[in-house]
């Protein structure tokens, strides 16, 4: 029984207030302005994706299909429930690509061989009508449009051409030609005489109808109209999956997770992405919104205003010189510096300027403005210093407060800590903090910068008891500060060649951001006036230059993606908007507060640059851009590895530990049945492949992931209460690369001149963790080079240390898998490989290591074949004191389950005594095994889970019963939970689903 | 990434180009070839969806032994898109689930039918797996029926499946046209695809079947002794093919392979022809592209 689905959306509908969207075989409904789930119908369909909804045009009755099958749902007469539901629905005998109601009582459909039928289903569906048309190699797309005398059918064909018929005519009328690749899909507008397909060819075609003046709706119009086609359009990188249109707009959507607006005259107005760069299978638009669905398993809603009214630009000019610098004050007007060095307050609402004249010795003058936004410095190399402030109340103005010169001679650089200290560098590296004493400064302390290549500072913050100064320097180092001249703690290059861009202290953390496109953070702890500053995290945004964060809850963070100004949004993992300005090498500032228009709080953003000389000013209303998550997404791609975790602090809740082929680990949580959010998302340089658990006390998990790439990565992860939820910190302490980084394989050589790297690459297939003494771990990693590899990782609080123990190469080829199994006071390894093969390996004391880098366990103490190749997965179960049961599933559709016998005097005499195998429960690779107590679970590709019954001594095994899931590709199962007879597990692959199962299918109880 | 990281990636790929093969593919059929020994006495072979042409190659390669006299062999090749020219093979560029290219196909081979039709075809896969799997199960069966057009009895056929969720509806179909069906997965394809090889031999339509082209064969349905879930799944017999030395496309091997003592990188064979995405290539190389 399935409870939780997530899975690619491949249907999606806005109908009246709410959206209903299609995934896997059920049905959602939501609010569409709360995002509230209201009702879900599981097996709306048997074993198959719905593709379609389609309401009746009174919303009485809807149509679903999807495959081969279809089935008309009413609406419920009850109050509390939208739709009435019955299991059942209609096989057709071919897919179905397009359905329409064309009256009452009628529905006609378009199959992929081009078959046209008509319905009646008042009642049990009857097929009253059905066409074969002509060209009937496969379709990819299609389109049935009731016209007032007939039915106009648009085939999109994989010949690249669309063909266009009329139910009782033989001969196709048109056939629109031009696209290059199959045509994905077909929209028609009769009102505004538009046709629009999408294709392979990456092009989206507007064709137009130009034909004699007749009503549109008829079939004569069609039978002479002429098709040409108006404009070919390119906006997406890849294929384009699906059009709308709208009176105003055509809307397509790709492949590339982008949304392209385009205009009748073929102008792209807007293009937004969404889904995390998975591709949108779905999409529709009322007048006011449009929804799409993606593969990343979540639907989202898009106001339409984002291609309208997506800004208000301005554009202004100073009168007085040529701005070189701006930043926006507390009131949102600007301080600008021009070229001569004199500041310009410019007040934006009457368009006035107020110029301070300042008199400089030197041409290079640097501008800053404390983070309250109200103190701004002026200073130039030598050392003039003049501040102004900002008045709060009556009409807006600055007054220089303090003008004076510094005693400090080159300065390179000068930004504010906080809102009453000053940081400037000179040359030399001497850090002076300088804080106002009446029209006065006085310098507060110095500090001397450590030698680098450009010594002079990028950012600085101060901690809150103004005794720890945070310093970024252009190296990218950080320092930390507190009496004496050098730094207590340094975190040597830690943004990349270019420094961190910003420095941000919120209670006890720090938060850096850089042009290494990531975040980092860090953790203050002070005990009796000793300062502990240790690395946490970091967070790779996926652009290039992170500048700083905009928000108080450290959300929304900006930057540059080449010559594009981003704004990203960390918790829903999306943009939020994009600018293209020209790039980061400018003077620019952004601004975002919230502001009552018309009794609604509206968030803006507001962001100035200067470009060409003009000030370029830009106003985003968000509620106007933002998407907004019906049901938030998750992995664009397979999952790969999957592993559950309840919080002893709150037991109603279970977390989601993910990798994946999009590179990310995810952790999750999960609510009931309808809640399933990411909550933290860590990035691989590559595929993940395996994550193994290990629980180091109560909500304090260690987490090993690895894959390819040979990188493997270690997280802590703990869970704490937050109010009322649970929050997920995160404590990143080992990332590894087996064959060493780039630089290190390759030294600074240019590919160019590079040498060939004879090396494989290598890849992680698997791994297994397995505590070997306290806060010491053993790390088994089986490669893709055949080779298995040892590690060890040390962990007390502070101090991490991972090195590589030893590797060596026992089996030819690929090892698949790896496993653990402690058995009495024995730790045995099982390595699986593409081969088939098992071995068993006594790794009990494995840790002494021979000069040979070889450890001592050279040999497995167990060898034997099971599958006739590839091992996908394996369980094991201890039955006796001598004997072990474990079950394989391979590429070769087979489930073996096998009894050793392993003597505890004489391991090496261990041998197989049982032999259990059948290949007659799944026609696809298994993926997927479990055993959990006298419970078999095997899972496939084929989407199959069966269930089997083990007897006590393991050596009967039974068939119980099977169920379908709507996840495709799966990579594997795991438990989530167990409660009486029923235990709950997850399926993944190219989704998840949590599902219910007992030993006999009538047991079910719900239960998550 | 480097020129050598693809060769690294993927023996299959490397070994095909340095042995001359325009694919990786071709490994594939010389393995099924390896366990099922269906190239044995065969002279007429059909190779359909035969672009970019490794499965031809090997064909010519394979059949010239079967013969002293080498224009016995014929082999044709069949493909909507345009395909190099390989010496030997006779080329049609033509639609599969038409009446015209069969007979084509039969007034090459002089009235004769053929001993031996493989498909190595795959269709535009969306990402979408159970709309690939029926697209791929559609494509067979196109190929199927135009191998009941050209085929003698007792023939073999070759064909590329997706092995999803509803595999064993095309199974059970198959099963009505050959005596033997096997699925068999060569060692030179990746465990985790889910790509795999019908071999069915024997070909023994039903009687009074007649070959037709304007009823395209439509998949099964489950039914009473092919359920959608349970123990009566038709499910046909899986086998391994390849020798257990050959080696492991998951595997990763050093450039330097065992017992050689040089590497060189080689160039691929044959490039893509005509693309679909070869105008937006253009266009972006041009930076017409709006951003």
């Amino acid at each position: 029984m399935s409870l939780l689905i997530r899975t690619d959306v491949t249907a999606v509908i806005l109908y009246e207030d709410y959206i209903i969207a299609g995934i896997g075989s059920s049905l959602h409904v939501y609010e569409k302005n709360t995002a509230k789930s209201l009702e879900t119908h599981n097996h709306v369909l048997e074993g198959q994706k719905i593709y379609g909804i389609i309401p009746i045009k009174d919303k009485s009755k809807i149509l679903i299909f999807g495959g081969k099958q279809f089935k008309v749902i009413h609406r419920s007469n009850l109050e509390l429930r939208l739709f009435d539901f019955s299991p059942g629905s209609i096989l057709c005998d071919d897919w179905l690509h397009s359905g329409v109601w064309t009256s009452d009582n009628k529905i006609a459909l378009l199959t992929a061989h081009n078959v046209f039928q008509v319905w009646e289903v008042s009642n049990n569906p009857i097929l009253i009508s059905c066409t074969i048309n002509k060209d009937n190699s496969i379709l990819y797309s299609g389109l049935i449009t009731p016209l007032i005398d007939d039915i106009l059918v648009f085939s999109g064909t994989v010949f690249s051409e669309v063909i266009i018929s009329r139910c009782e005519c033989k001969e196709p009328l048109h056939r629109l030609i031009g696209h290059k690749g199959v045509i994905f899909s077909v929209s028609c507008s009769i009102e505004r005489g538009i046709i629009v397909t999408t294709s392979d060819d990456r092009s989206v075609r507007i064709w137009g109808l130009n034909g004699p003046a007749l009503d549109r709706n008829t079939k004569a119009y069609w039978d002479s109209v002429t098709i040409s086609c108006i404009h070919e359009l390119y906006g997406h990188l890849a294929r384009v999956m699906r059009n709308c249109i709208t009176n105003r707009y055509v809307i397509s959507v790709g492949e590339d997770s982008g949304i392209c607006f385009w205009d009748s005259d073929g102008t792209l107005l807007k293009r937004i992405g969404a889904h995390q760069n998975a591709p949108i299978w779905s999409v529709d638009v009322d007048e006011h919104n449009l929804v799409t669905g993606g593969a990343d398993c979540g639907v989202t809603t898009h106001p339409l205003t984002v291609a309208s009214d997506y800004s208000n630009p301005d554009t202004l000019r100073i009168g007085e010189g040529t701005p070189k610098k701006l930043v926006y004050t507390a009131r949102r007007n600007l301080a600008i510096l021009n070229e001569t060095g004199h500041l310009i307050y410019y007040v934006i609402a009457g368009k006035t300027e107020f110029i301070h004249k300042i008199k400089h010795e030197s041409t290079y003058v640097m501008l800053s403005i404390s983070p309250c936004k109200q103190i701004i410095a002026v200073a130039d190399m030598n050392g003039n210093l003049e501040v102004f402030v900002e008045n709060c109340k009556g009409p807006a103005s600055v007054q220089n407060v303090i003008s004076t010169k510094l005693q400090i001679n080159k300065i390179l650089s000068m930004q504010w800590a906080d809102n009453r200290h000053l940081v400037l560098c000179s040359e030399s590296g001497e850090i002076c903090v300088v804080a106002s004493k009446g029209s006065e400064v006085e310098i507060v302390s110095k500090f001397l910068l450590p030698h680098c290549k450009e010594r002079w500072l990028t950012s600085a913050a101060m901690h809150l008891d103004n005794n720890l100064l945070v310093v970024g320097d252009r190296c990218g180092n950080i320092h930390c500060y507190k009496e004496g001249k050098t730094p207590i703690k340094t975190f040597a290059k830690v943004h990349g060649r270019y420094g961190p861009t910003s420095i941000r202290i919120k209670n006890n953390e720090i938060v850096t951001t850089g042009r290494d496109g990531t975040i980092k953070y860090f953790t203050v702890n002070c005990n009796n006036g000793v300062y502990r500053i240790k690395h946490i995290s970091s967070k790779d945004l996926g652009f290039q230059w992170v500048e700083k964060c905009i928000d108080s809850q450290s959300n929304l963070f900006c930057g540059f993606q080449e010559r594009v100004f981003v704004i990203t949004d960390l918790k829903n993992n999306s943009k939020l908007l994009e600018v293209p300005c020209g790039g980061g090498h400018r003077s620019w500032d952004v601004v975002r507060y919230i502001e009552n228009i018309n009794n609604d709080y509206e968030q803006i953003i507001k962001l100035v640059y200067l470009k060409n000389c003009d000030i370029n000013m830009e106003t985003f209303c968000l509620s106007k851009i933002t998407s907004k998550d019906i049901i938030k997404g998750t992995h664009p791609k397979e999952i790969n590895c999957l592993k559950s975790y309840h919080p002893q602090l709150e037991k109603s809740m279970t977390f989601f530990i993910s990798g994946g082929e999009d590179t990310t680990l995810r952790i999750s949580s999960v609510k009931g049945t309808k809640h399933f959010q990411d909550e933290v998302i860590i990035k691989h340089l590559s595929s993940i492949r395996s994550l193994k658990v290990f629980l180091l006390e109560s909500d304090k998990l260690l987490v090993v992931s690895g894959g390819g790439r040979a990188q493997i990565c270690i997280n802590i992860i703990h869970f704490v209460k937050d109010c009322d939820n649970v929050k997920v910190v995160v404590e990143d302490v080992v990332d590894f690369l087996v064959k060493g980084t780039d630089k290190e394989r390759k030294g600074d050589k240019t590919w160019r001149n590079c040498f060939v790297d004879f090396d494989p690459e290598t890849r992680i297939m698997d791994l297994e963790i397995v505590e070997n003494k306290d806060n010491c771990f053993l790390i088994y990693a089986g490669c893709s080079d055949a080779y298995l590899r040892i590690f060890q990782f040390k962990y007390n609080g502070d101090k991490v240390t991972f090195e590589p123990l030893g590797q060596l190469k026992y089996h030819k080829t690929c090892i698949l898998k790896t496993h653990c199994v402690k058995f009495l006071d024995r730790i045995i390894l099982l390595t699986c490989t593409t081969r088939g093969e098992v071995c068993f390996w006594d790794v009990t004391e494995p840790t002494s290591v021979t000069d040979n880098d070889t450890t001592v366990f050279s040999e497995p103490f167990l060898s034997t074949t099971t599958n006739k190749s590839g091992i996908n997965c394996i369980a094991s179960k201890i039955i006796s004191d001598s004997e072990i049961l474990f079950a394989t599933g391979g590429d070769d559709n087979a489930i073996h389950v096998k009894i050793v016998h392993v003597p505890s005097e004489d391991i090496k005499s261990a041998k197989i005594v049982h032999n259990w195998t059948s290949d007659k429960f799944h026609s696809s690779q298994i993926t997927g095994v479990l055993i959990k107590d006298n419970t078999l679970v095997t899972a496939s590709i084929d989407q199959r889970v069966t269930v089997f019954k083990i007897s006590k001594n393991g050596r009967e095994v039974e068939y119980s019963y099977q169920t379908i899931s709507d996840v495709a590709d799966i990579h594997g199962i795991d438990f989530v939970k167990q409660s009486g007879a029923t235990n709950t597990i997850s399926v993944f692959g190219k989704g998840i689903e949590v599902l219910a199962l007992s030993l006999e299918e009538a047991n079910l109880t719900t239960a998550i | 990434m480097g020129k050598t990281s693809k060769d690294k990636r993927d023996i299959y790929y490397r070994l095909a180009k340095e042995e001359g093969w325009r694919a990786r593919s071709a490994f594939k059929l010389l393995q099924i070839n390896e366990e099922y020994d269906i190239f044995n006495g065969v002279l007429r072979a059909v190779d359909l969806c035969a672009a970019p042409g490794s499965w031809s190659q090997v064909l010519t390669k394979k059949l010239k032994e079967n013969t002293t006299n080498a224009d016995d062999v014929k082999i044709v090749a069949v493909d909507l898109q345009a395909m190099a020219a390989l010496p030997g093979v006779k080329q049609i560029q033509g639609d599969i689930t038409k009446l015209s290219t069969a007979h084509e196909i039969i007034k090459e081979f002089e009235g004769l039918k053929a001993d031996l039709v493989v498909c190595d075809g795959a269709p535009d896969v969306t990402g979408l797996h159970d709309i690939d799997e029926y697209v791929q199960s559609q494509l067979l069966l196109a190929a199927l029926n135009i191998t009941t057009h050209v085929l003698k009895n007792g023939g073999v056929f070759v064909a590329k499946i997706f092995r999803g969720k509803d595999a064993t509806l095309l199974y059970s179909q198959l099963k009505q046209f050959f005596e033997l069906v096997t699925v068999s997965k060569p060692r030179s394809s990746r465990n985790s695809s889910i790509e795999a090889f019908v071999v069915c031999q024997n070909y023994n339509p039903p009687t009074g079947f007649v070959p037709t082209m304007i009823n395209p064969l439509l998949d099964h349905q489950y039914c009473d002794f092919n359920q959608l879930t349970g123990p009566n799944r038709f499910i046909v017999p899986f086998n391994v093919c390849g020798d257990l030395s050959a080696y492991d496309s998951d595997t990763s091997y050093p450039l330097l392979l065992d017992g050689k003592t040089t590497y060189e990188y080689k160039e691929p064979i044959q490039k893509p022809i005509d693309p679909p995405y070869k105008d937006i290539l253009e266009k972006t190389k041009n930076m017409q592209l709006n951003k």
